[in-house]
């Protein structure tokens, strides 16, 4: 794909950003374009799949192709299109409900495929389309204003989950940090692999608890620390470490890239194996007929099936 | 003409298929026509399994309760089938003393009927006592000593006898051929083709030889000629074939039965060969196959991959459809051509997961909440699934909609033999539909007079897709004049696809008469066969097999069922859901109802019955309980 820098403006769709003034939607949105700005990602070849929720409606405002799909779905539909079309740069945007909610099934089994994509998680604690009840990531006990009591339940750690489920790309960004955020999203789309980048970011409107203001006193970046794994030797400790490591919060908050592992092959690469054929001629690319003319031979499979 | 029907049971996992398969290959080869239906529980090991075969000279679409030859191995299945066999019983000497009592395999309450029943004609619960019976019923007794048979194999081979137990099958294969009259070496024949290890084919040929010994043949079938060559098929196959030669290139899935054997044989089948109708250069293309984590992925996922242009569908039964009717809500609202193989078999619920049933077809046309189109097929044999598997993907291109292609479970599982030239599909012409590759600015929705839109395939243009109300830019509308003309764009095409595809595709009418038989899905091969008995006792009947239940084929049905004396409608569920689409399309209801419920296909023995309870003594309902 081409990797001139291309102006931002062209990643702009003329849709009205309706998000709440001041949601870390917005950051998440200007990282996002000037990525794929900077990466100079061809638009008509790269997708951006989303959920339900704010979060989702992040594919109409990105002028690539924009696939705004049901709520915890985004990764399965992005699996179909990476898969049929693996050369197609795929990004999916989700929120934490979204993706750790309804959708958490989807965001494990991914995992365990490896596919070259990217996924990012809109990650406020809060189902903000609904009015602010209790997300995946809202830790037990706290009580944000638009809750009627604390949270009952315990809070899923993203990144930790994502490490268990086999993503070998697995960071962590703020949404106010436009920068950070974009430098992570595009370090997450090189990756060869499936990598997870969960953006911190507050919900002005129905998380009073974690406010811009409680983030910045918060978070810190990662320094000294080396994410990648380069043998086979070294993956245990340094899946332990970021295990550990992606665990630390309260009164420090670390960003960045906690593990990056690229010596797991994708699951483009494993279908190659079987599919000789398949990177040079994927799904989405062949022809099936020839003047209307079906193409696709099933005569040795017929002959298998005689009897006589 | 030659019918003869043929049953095999035994315990699941103990090779029943095996010899089904060997018996089948046999008669295959012999010239023979057949149709089988698997019946098994959902087990893998133990519980009680059986083949039904017809055989006949004819290509056959059915199975019959009256059963001419039994093959048993072990008491239950004696026990289970003694009431359908008329000729012959094939048992294993050494369980001849054995108590129903003692039987643990198999179901309290089918042990309890078979109990009253025999308490009710004073026999003893007790192979020995049900032999005695059949004797009386004039049911020749033909007592097997595998166990010796299967040692002498042994000793001569000098194998240990546990090496070559499975040899057992062969001799049940050998003796029901010898039974009909055909000649050993059409079993030799079979065996060599389906065995790979030297030493089993060497045992399987030395046990046939002994089992060819010990009965005289009776039925006088002789090998007949036969031009060209002919396929073993069952409904999964045939799908899958369908779908591989349609240019599936995208398959997702989740394991469910009956359905998975589809996925996974087209996954052992996923290097496929293209070759150039003009040139005739020929290369190796892939399908992408992915098992997904559920059902709820397996749908997205195809859709996804249909969003790229690939031919893309995916597989299921009843749980795993209701899983992913909220991914069939978006394919529908976003125009999105996506196949589900439906194959239905016995619910609500889990219900009879390994059973049939045909009660899935309101719930395939209504899927969903809200309104948008979806074509909805049924196929009523293992050619139409082939056949029917093509056609969806064209019906999904050219009108941009999901299409939902019901299989019964029965036409999954049986197998029928067949000639490879009905395999033929050449007249089928692939049909995309409306394809670009725009130059400029691209609307996906954008509005046309025949309301389908170009599709451009993601990589090629920039384009926008939500399962929100959109404008034709596929951008988030609420705009009431929009929403009006969006909603109004997606239903029409249902009407621009019943105005374009010929309603007579849409049914198959066979016979003629002034008693008009309408079904659909397996039921067809049943309702066939019988009509030919029929025809021979002087009853004419015009069998209308619906194919098509969304767009319906109202005004030919409405015409075809005009000034007929009676409308009998025959389904494997409790409702009659073919009738009442068809009601709802036509204002037509059938004036008498054949129904049946209990997870079994309906046979042609008691649909024959059926129909004529329904004439003589014009009954309203005629409740079917056949089968095991």
């Amino acid at each position: 794909m081409a990797a001139s820098k291309i102006d931002i403006k062209l990643y702009k769709t003329q849709e009205w950003v309706d998000w709440c003034p001041g949601c870390g939607n917005y950051g998440i949105l200007n990282a996002e374009q000037m990525a794929l700005a900077e990466l100079g990602l061809d638009p008509k070849r790269t997708v951006i799949v989303s959920g339900i929720g704010c979060s989702g409606k992040i594919a109409h405002f990105i002028n690539v192709n924009g696939v705004h799909t049901l709520h915890g779905r985004s990764v399965a539909f992005a699996t179909g299109i990476k898969l049929a079309n693996p050369e197609l740069e795929v990004i999916v945007n989700a929120g934490d409900g979204d993706q750790l909610g309804i959708g958490v099934g989807h965001f494990v089994s991914v995992g365990r495929r490896n596919i070259d994509m990217t996924v990012i998680v809109h990650d406020n604690g809060v189902y903000g389309l609904t009015k602010g009840q209790a997300a995946p990531t809202l830790p037990r006990g706290v009580k944000t204003k638009s809750l009627p009591e604390p949270n009952i339940n315990d809070a899923i750690n993203p990144l930790a989950l994502a490490l268990a489920s086999g993503y070998t790309f697995v960071a962590r960004t703020y949404a106010y940090d436009v920068k950070h955020a974009k430098e992570t999203i595009k370090a997450a789309i090189t990756h060869k692999g499936l990598a997870l980048v969960d953006v911190l970011q507050p919900c002005p409107t129905y998380n009073n608890i974690n406010t811009k203001e409680w983030y910045d006193k918060r978070i810190y970046k990662l320094e000294n620390w080396d994410p990648i794994v380069r043998s086979e030797a070294e993956m245990d400790e340094k899946l332990s470490k970021a295990l550990l490591k992606v665990r630390e919060w309260g009164d420090k908050i670390p960003i960045g890239i906690f593990y990056q592992n690229e010596m797991v092959p994708t699951y483009e690469a494993r279908v190659e194996e079987r599919v000789p054929t398949y990177l040079k001629n994927p799904p989405a690319k062949q022809e099936i007929d020839k003047n209307g003319a079906f193409i696709t031979s099933i005569e040795n499979i017929i002959k298998g099936k005689r009897v006589i | 003409m030659v019918k003869i029907t043929w049953m095999i049971g035994g315990p699941q996992g103990s090779g029943v298929d095996t010899s089904a398969t060997v018996f089948g290959n046999a008669l295959a080869r012999a010239g023979y026509y057949i149709y089988g239906n698997r019946e098994y529980h959902s087990n893998i090991e133990g519980r009680h399994s059986y083949f039904n075969l017809t055989i006949s000279d004819k290509p056959m679409h059915s199975i019959s309760d009256d059963v001419n030859i039994l093959v048993t191995f072990e008491a239950e299945s004696i026990f289970q089938h003694f009431r359908e066999v008329r000729d012959y019983l094939v048992y294993n000497k050494a369980v001849e003393s054995t108590k129903l009592a003692a039987i643990n395999s198999i179901e309290r309450e089918t042990a309890e009927d078979i109990e009253k029943f025999l308490e009710s004609i004073k026999v003893p619960p007790t192979v020995e006592g049900v032999l005695d019976y059949l004797r009386g019923k004039g049911v020749k007794l033909v007592p097997v000593e595998y166990d010796k048979i299967l040692a002498s194999v042994a000793d001569e081979m000098k194998l240990s006898v546990a090496t070559i137990s499975r040899s057992r099958n062969i001799i049940a294969a050998a003796v029901s051929l010898k039974l009909l009259g055909l000649d050993k070496e059409y079993l030799a024949e079979a065996i060599r083709g389906l065995f790979k290890n030297e030493l089993f084919v060497k045992a399987n040929l030395l046990a046939a030889d002994k089992a060819y010994g010990l009965v005289n043949a009776v039925y006088g079938l002789k090998g007949i000629p036969i031009n060209g060559h002919r396929v073993q098929l069952d409904g999964n196959t045939a799908v899958a074939l369908g779908k591989i030669a349609g240019g599936l290139r995208f398959q997702s899935y989740y394991p469910i039965t009956p359905a998975s054997d589809e996925s996974v044989f087209i996954e052992a089948n996923q290097v496929v060969e293209v070759i150039d109708p003009d040139t005739k250069e020929s290369r190796k293309v892939g399908i992408v196959v992915v098992q997904t984590e559920d059902e709820l992925a397996a749908i997205n996922a195809s859709i996804g991959a249909a969003l790229t242009g690939a031919r893309a569908a995916t597989s299921t039964s009843g749980p795993g459809f209701s899983l992913m009717v909220e991914g069939l809500g978006w394919a529908g609202m976003n125009e999105v051509p996506v196949v589900v193989t439906y194959y239905m078999r016995g619910a609500p619920s889990t219900g009879l997961p390994t059973r049939s049933g045909q009660a899935d077809l309101l719930f395939s046309i209504h899927a969903g909440h809200g309104e948008f189109p979806k074509i909805v097929l049924a196929s009523g044999d293992h050619v139409e699934a082939f056949k029917d598997a093509i056609w969806a993907f064209n019906l999904a291109e050219r009108y941009q909609t999901p299409v939902i292609h019901l299989v019964d479970k029965s036409l999954a599982n049986a197998y029928s033999i067949i000639d490879e030239t009905e395999l033929d599909y050449s007249s089928i012409k692939a049909d995309r539909g409306k394809v670009i590759v725009p130059s400029g600015e691209y609307k996906r929705f954008q509005f046309v007079d025949d309301h389908i839109s170009p599709r451009a395939f993601i990589g090629n243009a920039v384009m926008h897709y939500t399962g929100d109300e959109h404008n034709e830019e596929g951008h988030i509308s609420e705009n009431v004049n929009n929403r009006t003309k969006m909603y109004e764009k997606r239903m029409k095409k249902l009407e621009v696809a019943d105005k374009e595809i010929p309603e007579e595709l849409r049914l198959n009418v066979f016979g003629e008469g002034d008693i008009a038989v309408v079904t659909w899905g397996s039921p067809k091969g049943a309702v066939l066969d019988a009509m030919e008995e029929l025809k021979q006792e002087g009853v004419s009947i015009q069998l209308i097999q619906l194919r098509m239940f969304s767009p319906f084929p109202r005004n030919l049905v409405t015409k075809l069922l005009k000034g007929k004396s009676k409308i009998i409608d025959v389904e494997n569920n409790y409702t009659a859901q073919a009738a009442s689409v068809m009601a709802l399309s036509t204002g037509i209801e059938p004036t008498n109802y054949v129904l049946k419920w209990n997870g079994r296909p309906i046979t042609r023995t008691e649909v024959k019955t059926a129909i004529k309870q329904v004439i003589e003594k014009n009954e309203k309902r005629v409740v079917l309980n056949g089968g095991q």
